[in-house]
């Protein structure tokens, strides 16, 4: 029951961009289509996993006073493989995410999960918070970014479905991720009104 | 004191292990990294420079972009240039190749940050294809010579600096070179 209750918060209910609103930086940057968004969301999403996993492992062994440098050493490492890794197997995608990829160490979702939960939870609450959280990062990422990529390129996934000369190019610009990520949380505020 | 060189131990440990895992990872995926970016450049340089096999990298006195020279077997095809122009955010990087005769053969951008929308569209081949048979004679007025894209006059301004760069510093490698 609380096992299934650390998983599935990180959906919807404290979804960590549209209802915490914490790693908005990559989010806005990355969500102009929908590939992006995607690869984003998987680079996220190992480090997450990784970083929980690694920090529940320690949390009984790492002092109080240091365990912040602790967090960043793990997070900053798993990241780095994610670097290499996307580098040598997808260096096209490596090469569309560009600097966001490095970025992932700043990413206040991924620390934020080390300190508030990871630190306090044994390994297997701390793993399914992970890939809860990152699940509830993915969904919201990929759907901006697919609103985003029709809207605005008008294809999906790079597949052309519409003529570009109609899209609105607003939408694949910075103001549209505002805009989507503005619209989307207006229509979860008022679902939550209603539902409960 | 006892306390601090406890912690400072601690943290020590963790960066060994930390250091010794990404010494393990790069050396899994090191050479496949080198290999891409070789692999993904030696490909840009044959798609400016169709026709040419392998490449050389060569100096030219007071030119300050890297230089290729192209080869079909034994036979010199032309040459490819690289420059990276300033363009309206971003430094536009590219790639051109010019024929023997001097003139431009094929180009592509590497990598820029422009305006995505506007000032990104110096990707197209519709903006570029206008600089095709371009010789270090013509001129290249973005608006007058060259039709510059809309909303994006810096970026077009900058491909047309690029271009004008390399076909100088190519006729300076051609005079330079015995």
């Amino acid at each position: 029951m609380n096992l299934w209750k650390d998983f599935n918060q990180g959906l919807i209910r404290e979804n960590p961009v549209l209802r915490l609103m914490i790693g908005l930086c990559p989010v806005l940057a990355v969500s102009n289509n929908a590939t992006n968004a995607l690869g984003m969301s998987i680079a996220v999403a190992f480090v997450l996993i990784g970083s929980n996993l690694v920090v529940a492992l320690i949390r009984k062994v790492t002092p109080d006073e240091i365990r912040i440098p602790i967090f960043i050493i793990i997070i900053s490492t798993f990241v780095t493989i994610c670097d290499y890794v996307m580098q040598a197997y997808t260096p096209a995608l490596y090469q569309a995410l560009g600097v966001f990829v490095p970025l992932i160490v700043v990413n206040c979702i991924i620390l934020g999960r080390a300190e508030a939960f990871a630190y306090k939870n044994p390994v297997l609450n701390s793993v399914l918070d992970g890939v809860g959280m990152s699940l509830g990062f993915t969904l919201a990422l990929v759907t901006i970014g697919v609103i985003r990529e029709v809207l605005g390129a008008g294809s999906l996934f790079g597949i052309t479905l519409f003529d570009e000369r109609i899209a609105a190019t607003i939408m694949i610009l910075p103001p549209g991720a505002f805009i989507t990520i503005g619209c989307i949380m207006a229509f979860l505020n008022k679902m939550e009104n209603k539902v409960l | 004191m006892g306390k601090i060189i406890k912690l400072g131990v601690t943290l020590a440990i963790f960066c060994v292990i930390s250091a010794g895992m990404l010494a393990y990872v790069f050396i899994l995926t090191g050479p496949r990294i080198e290999a891409n970016a070789k692999a993904s450049f030696d490909g840009s340089l044959r798609e400016v420079l169709p026709g040419a096999e392998s490449f050389k990298s060569v100096n030219a006195p007071g030119a300050k972009s890297e230089i290729y020279e192209g080869y079909a077997g034994d036979k010199a095809v032309g040459l490819v240039v690289k420059v990276a122009p300033r363009g309206y955010s971003s430094a536009i990087v590219m790639l051109v190749g010019v024929d023997p005769e001097l003139r431009v053969k094929g180009m592509k951008i590497l990598s820029q940050l422009e305006t995505p929308g506007l000032g990104t569209n110096v990707e197209k081949p519709k903006f570029q294809k206008q600089f095709i048979g371009k010789g270090v004679k013509d001129a290249l007025e973005p608006k007058k010579d060259i039709d510059a894209i809309t909303g994006a006059t810096i970026s077009s301004r900058a491909v047309c600096e690029g271009v004008k760069t390399v076909l100088k510093d190519s006729e300076q490698y051609r005079k330079a070179k015995p």
